[in-house]
């Protein structure tokens, strides 16, 4: 499975989409978009929206932390 | 059927499980989030006992985690939804959440909190997280580069403003009167800022664009006049309202919104209790909210066992 997340540095539901992942031990990458203003123009276009965080499940949006919706990614 | 049903996990909800869990009462919590106004809190250093020697001080999502690890300790069930229904039934309460699930119990703790105020003009809607956004916190990086507008005159509008500042080229601060509710120190210290622009006694009237936010409207309030300003992104930072629709038929609420609560945490129907932001209790600090929430859990649990034909042990110092 493929998970990615775009984050920034001080949004608290980044955090929790993180530590969601790694209770639950599901691997993911992590893009700052903060750090890397491309990656930022990458989720925008992904998500068509501007809001952090984005999670992608092998090649799924989830915008914002939807824990119902990843858990259903997660799932398949 | 739980005992107890709480709605909402900031400091109230997470401190009403801790309480509820332990008196052994099957609770279960129902929220959109873990951890409510408090996560958008990055210096919380007037929570007592959480001091620069705690891991993750002083920031509030860490805080919260902290309570919400306590409260699942003592056996609270979580699930993630918005409630948008309650009703009395014959041994207590239903709860129907968005999602179709249904939830019982004998007790209702209400510790939902607010949401961001809208502004409510055309474009708000349809543009919201393409961007309009009403957390500078979070989205802030993501307008590097862009101009932006911050709608607001308070502390939580002038902020974001002054953080949007370290990322966007140029921040309107539009507010509908002639000066700002915020701390003066706060002003004083974004005025110096070079990339910003005070747009005074103006209210926005429409957001404009196509697949992205592209510009807003404003009116000058005591001029009339009209403009428009080119923007990629409005944050909207105007306070926070109570949603009270599923609740008004149940319980009372006052002149601002607020449900009214008595000093045990009771509201006007009995079985169902309110802590935190929502209640009409003054002063939406997390240390309050936090006590509310204990003040609300002990109360309920007196009143299941009453209904029960037990005696809740009220456990006073008296």
């Amino acid at each position: 499975m493929n998970v990615k997340i775009y984050t920034t540095n001080h949004c608290p539901y980044c955090h929790q989409a993180k530590d969601f992942f790694k209770e639950k031990k599901v691997e993911f990458k992590e893009i700052n978009v903060e750090e890397n203003p491309q990656a930022a123009e990458e989720m925008v276009e992904k998500s068509g929206q501007m809001g952090v965080p984005v999670i992608e499940i092998d090649g799924q949006i989830i915008v914002g932390f939807n824990k119902p919706a990843i858990e259903k990614a997660l799932k398949k | 059927m739980y005992d107890i049903i709480i709605i909402g996990a900031g400091a109230a909800g997470l401190t009403s499980a801790i309480y509820t869990g332990r008196k052994k009462m099957k609770t279960l919590v129902v929220s959109v989030d873990i951890g409510g106004q408090t996560l958008l809190t990055e210096h919380i250093e007037n929570y007592p006992g959480y001091t620069e020697e705690t891991p993750g001080f002083p920031s509030g999502p860490k805080l919260m985690q902290l309570f919400d690890t306590q409260a699942k300790k003592f056996g609270a069930e979580f699930t993630s939804g918005k409630v948008n229904k309650l009703e009395k039934t014959g041994n207590g309460f239903k709860a129907s959440l968005t999602n179709g699930e249904t939830y019982e119990a004998k007790a209702i703790v209400l510790a939902y909190g607010k949401v961001p105020r809208s502004l409510g003009v055309p474009g708000e809607d349809k543009f919201i997280g393409r961007g309009v956004s009403t957390c500078a916190t979070c989205d802030a990086p993501i307008f590097k580069g862009k101009t932006v507008a911050v709608i607001g005159g308070g502390n939580s509008a002038v902020e974001a403003a002054e953080l949007l500042t370290k990322y966007a080229t140029k921040v309107y601060l539009i507010h509908r009167r002639d000066a700002f509710r915020a701390d003066e120190v706060t002003i004083e210290r974004v005025k110096k800022l070079p990339n910003i622009e005070f747009v005074l006694d103006t209210v926005p009237t429409e957001i404009k664009g196509e697949k992205f936010v592209k510009g807003i409207g404003i009116e000058n309030s005591k001029t009339k006049e009209k403009r428009e300003l080119e923007v990629g992104g409005v944050f909207v930072e105007i306070g926070y309202v109570i949603e009270t629709d599923f609740v008004k038929d149940l319980v009372k609420i006052n002149e601002k919104n607020e449900l009214i609560v008595n000093e045990s945490g009771e509201t006007s129907c009995p079985g169902i209790f309110a802590a935190g932001d929502l209640s009409s209790f003054p002063y939406k600090q997390t240390i309050i909210s936090a006590g509310q929430g204990a003040m609300a859990a002990l109360t309920a649990y007196e009143y299941v066992m009453k209904l029960e034909g037990k005696t809740g042990a009220r456990i006073d110092w008296s």
